[in-house]
């Protein structure tokens, strides 16, 4: 063994060399070593930082372990199973691309992560590179992901070759993930250090979100009509790493030696292409000016005149609010992932449980109350920049067209939308004779979440944080509940009339064939609330400006 | 215009629990002058500002600017007054030039004049060529030219500017100081809050000296300047930090022995 090589392992008769005043003064420890105490010294200081803190990182890791070994006791259960294999390629593939977008959200995670912290440090590529994988296995991730892997070789492999395999598998799998996830890190450094990396982590919240409601949909799928489901896409992935390498130990148990020969050898060649990848940027990042001195992303946005949208919009406040409405939807981050939750949620809760025969056509009432939310807390959505709108209120008047014009830009796309879902999930359930009605409760719905919003927007109103994914400000949690629980329930009552109309014309047998009359009356009934809200709601707006700026301008 | 004053404070108060933020006021700033509004850090000066600019309530007190009452009558104070807040946010993830759209045409401005407006500001403050980046990415200097830029689209009677100079590279506070000098030159009153004593020295005609959220002293700069050198030595001696010398508990300090 050659002490200077960085890869030798820390043992406690390494000291090859004796330790004489003839040999080299104490071989430097190796890299690999430091950067291992590097990371632990790390997770031990940022533990110490703050009980709090302490006790959410031990409540997580038990969490996650737990999931680790309940998956793992549920993997060698299902050993034997006739479509397991599929199940466990399809698990390998989805941990994959979770640590291929994880350091894209959780970019300031890892202090290790970031290679330009060691710019200054005489580091060659190899040995660095080497050093960064072996500490990155340090951490409940590498951990987690490694029990899932164990658990996919205890449900496929049979026999000794299998076994075999599999442990060769697990480990190049895990490499393969650790590397996959400091390749992406590495490469957009740049990205994540600047503020369009940070908008970005704001948005993985609203992907989780989404993410949990397609797994619950297709877990309750897979219950329902079992693994096979599974077979098409997993033929596929088997060939995919790090999930080729599960496939090799499916093949291996299969008898397949080839097959597993060629998989094991594919994931191989994945490990050595990204670590090829992940040691030019990490030269590159190394040996030229880091972020924080190079000027930002100065690229102009795309410059437009005013789009054929906003050409179409009425001039004075209501044109100029709409637009700046609509403009924040798609610029800040906060409010776009509150939109993008509110339309995937508005929209899978009523398909999906259509698709499933278990919907009832009135889910589709789910996407106007989803986009109705976003009428919720307007000033808090405009930060402590409400001043500016402030400055510009002087009457109810104002205060009447400046909510007006922020409901209207919401109707731009809540309406046409709440009509799409209903039309689609009417069609999946081919019950057209419900979509009038349908049609009409969701207006009332949509029409009632307005008012409610623009009064609660007026009369609680509280601070949306920028930075973090809290998204209400320390000490205004109360305030927040008020407003949308209590908003939400007042809309539910307001479309009381128009339930009841249609528990009616559905049960009274003298009104069979009423039920379009929903459409005209939910539509009206919805209008003339939001009217009324949107009255009510502009004194107290125009009476309590320096109230609502205060109360918006916490965090 | 119906009173000499741009700006007529009495009896104004404002706690914040049990700390006194603002505690009695009573001011009188002269219209058509560059006025400096002076004291130390949390002498109540952003508070005094946003009560004068109607963005906080005052607990007790009246305002008026330019002869209109800013609680009883904000139609009429809020087309005449120009404000930059300090430690408010913009609408950042607009690019300045549509913030200035935007802010103009919430002002009630016809939509050609705002652009033809917004152009010329842009030019003057050195901004048309980052013009289309969003305000977000701006520098703190451009942040400030383009609050500036905002606050003055309307063509004010009075601008309030909040530390319009803090954190402000020199080639930036020479932009804004042109720009503020070519608007009083023409009449218009500008209040500006800061605790540079050298930069009021040499910008302003008219200083109010707060602390401790009282009003130390008012007038012509020669008035509060008074007998002493400069208006720091001056200012220094009004917030009663005058005697205050660093000098001998450190007299190891300095000298090359150790």
């Amino acid at each position: 063994m050659n002490p200077t090589d960085p890869t030798a392992p820390m043992t406690t008769d390494a000291p090859l060399v004796p330790s004489g005043a003839s040999g080299p003064p104490a071989a430097p420890a190796s890299v690999t070593g430091v950067f291992v105490r590097l990371k632990l010294s790390l997770l031990r200081n940022g533990l110490r930082q703050s009980g709090g803190r302490r006790a959410a990182y031990v409540a997580s890791a038990v969490v996650v372990l737990l999931f680790a070994a309940l998956q793992l006791i549920g993997l060698i259960a299902l050993r034997g199973h006739a479509h397991v294999a599929s199940l466990v390629v399809l698990l390998a593939a989805v941990l994959g691309l979770g640590w291929a977008v994880m350091p894209l959200f959780f970019p300031g995670g890892d202090e290790t992560l970031d290679p330009t912290r060691l710019v200054m440090l005489p580091l060659r590529p190899r040995p660095l590179v080497r050093a960064l994988l072996t500490s990155s296995l340090v951490g409940i991730g590498p951990l987690f992901t490694l029990c899932m892997f164990a658990g996919s070789v205890a449900a496929v492999a049979h026999g000794g070759a299998a076994y075999a395999v599999g442990v060769v598998g697990a480990v190049l799998a895990l490499l393969v993930c650790v590397t996959l996830a400091r390749a992406v890190a590495a490469a957009n450094v740049r990205l994540l250090t600047s503020r369009k990396g940070r908008d970005l982590a704001v948005l993985s919240g609203l992907v989780v979100a989404v993410g949990a409601q397609l797994v619950n949909f297709g877990a309750q799928r897979l219950g329902s009509s079992g693994l096979e489901q599974l077979d098409p896409a997993a033929g596929v992935l088997r060939w995919v790493p790090p999930a080729s390498a599960v496939g090799a130990m499916d093949a291996a148990g299969d008898g397949a030696y080839g097959t597993a020969l060629a998989q094991l050898t594919l994931t191989a060649a994945a490990l050595v292409l990204l670590l090829w990848v992940w040691a030019r940027h990490l030269t590159r990042l190394m040996t030229t000016p880091d972020g924080s001195t190079v000027q930002g992303d100065t690229r102009p946005v795309r410059e437009r005149g005013p789009s054929g949208l906003a050409r179409l919009l009425p001039a004075g406040r209501t044109g100029t609010t709409m637009e700046r409405t609509l403009r924040y939807v798609w610029r800040d981050p906060k409010t776009k992932a509150a939109w993008v939750t509110s339309l995937a949620i508005g929209l899978i809760v009523p398909v999906f449980n259509a698709w499933q025969g278990t919907g009832s056509v009135y889910f589709a009432c789910f996407a106007a109350g989803m986009l109705g939310i976003q009428m919720y807390n307007q000033f808090g959505q405009d930060t402590s920049a409400f001043w500016m709108v402030a400055l510009t209120i002087s009457s109810t008047r104002d205060a009447y067209v400046e909510l007006r014009a922020r409901a209207l830009a919401l109707l731009l796309i809540t309406l046409p939308y709440a009509t799409l879902v209903t039309v689609l999930t009417t069609a999946m359930l081919d019950d057209w004779p419900a979509l009038p009605e349908t049609l009409g409760l969701s207006f009332a719905l949509l029409g009632a979440m307005l008012a409610t919003g623009a009064w609660t927007s007026a009369r609680f109103p509280y601070s949306i944080p920028q930075e973090g994914y809290k998204n209400v400000a320390p000490g205004q949690v109360g305030l927040a509940w008020i407003s949308i629980f209590g908003g939400m329930v007042g809309a539910a009552l307001l479309c009381a009339p128009v339930i009841a109309l249609t528990v009616w014309l559905n049960v009274s047998r003298g009104a069979a064939g009423l039920g379009w009359l929903l459409l005209p009356v939910g539509t009206v009934y919805g209008a003339a609330l939001t009217l009324l809200g949107l009255r009510l709601a502009a004194p107290r707006t125009a009476a309590r400006l320096p109230e609502i700026l205060t109360a918006v301008s916490r965090g | 215009m119906v009173s000499d004053s741009a700006v007529r404070v009495r009896g104004l108060w404002k706690r914040f629990g049990q700390q006194i933020a603002v505690g009695g006021i009573d001011l009188d700033l002269p219209a058509g002058k560059f006025i400096g509004l002076v004291g130390p850090n949390g002498a109540g000066k952003t508070t005094t500002l946003s009560m004068v600019t109607g963005l906080l309530r005052p607990d007790q007190g009246s305002v008026e600017v330019v002869g209109h009452d800013v609680w009883q009558d904000p139609v009429e104070v809020k087309a005449r007054i120009g404000v930059l807040p300090e430690g408010l946010r913009l609408f950042e993830r607009l690019s300045g030039r549509e913030l200035l759209a935007y802010t103009g045409r919430l002002r009630g401005l016809p939509g050609a004049e705002v652009d033809k407006r917004a152009t010329q500001l842009l030019d003057v403050l050195d901004l048309t060529g980052a013009q289309h980046k969003l305000v977000v990415d701006y520098s703190t200097g451009m942040r400030k030219k383009i609050g500036l830029a905002a606050a003055l689209l309307h063509n004010p009677e009075v601008l309030f500017l909040d530390e319009p100079f803090e954190g402000v590279d020199p080639v930036s506070a020479q932009t804004i100081r042109g720009v503020l000098e070519r608007y009083t030159a023409s009449g218009a009153t500008v209040v500006f809050s800061s605790h540079v004593m050298e930069l009021v020295e040499s910008l302003c005609d008219w200083v109010a000296v707060l602390a401790a959220g009282r009003i130390r002293a008012t007038g012509t700069l020669a008035e509060v300047r008074g007998e002493a050198p400069s208006l720091q030595q001056a200012f220094l001696e009004l917030v009663g930090a005058g005697g205050r010398d660093a000098g001998s508990d450190l007299d190891w300090l300095g000298g090359g022995s150790r």
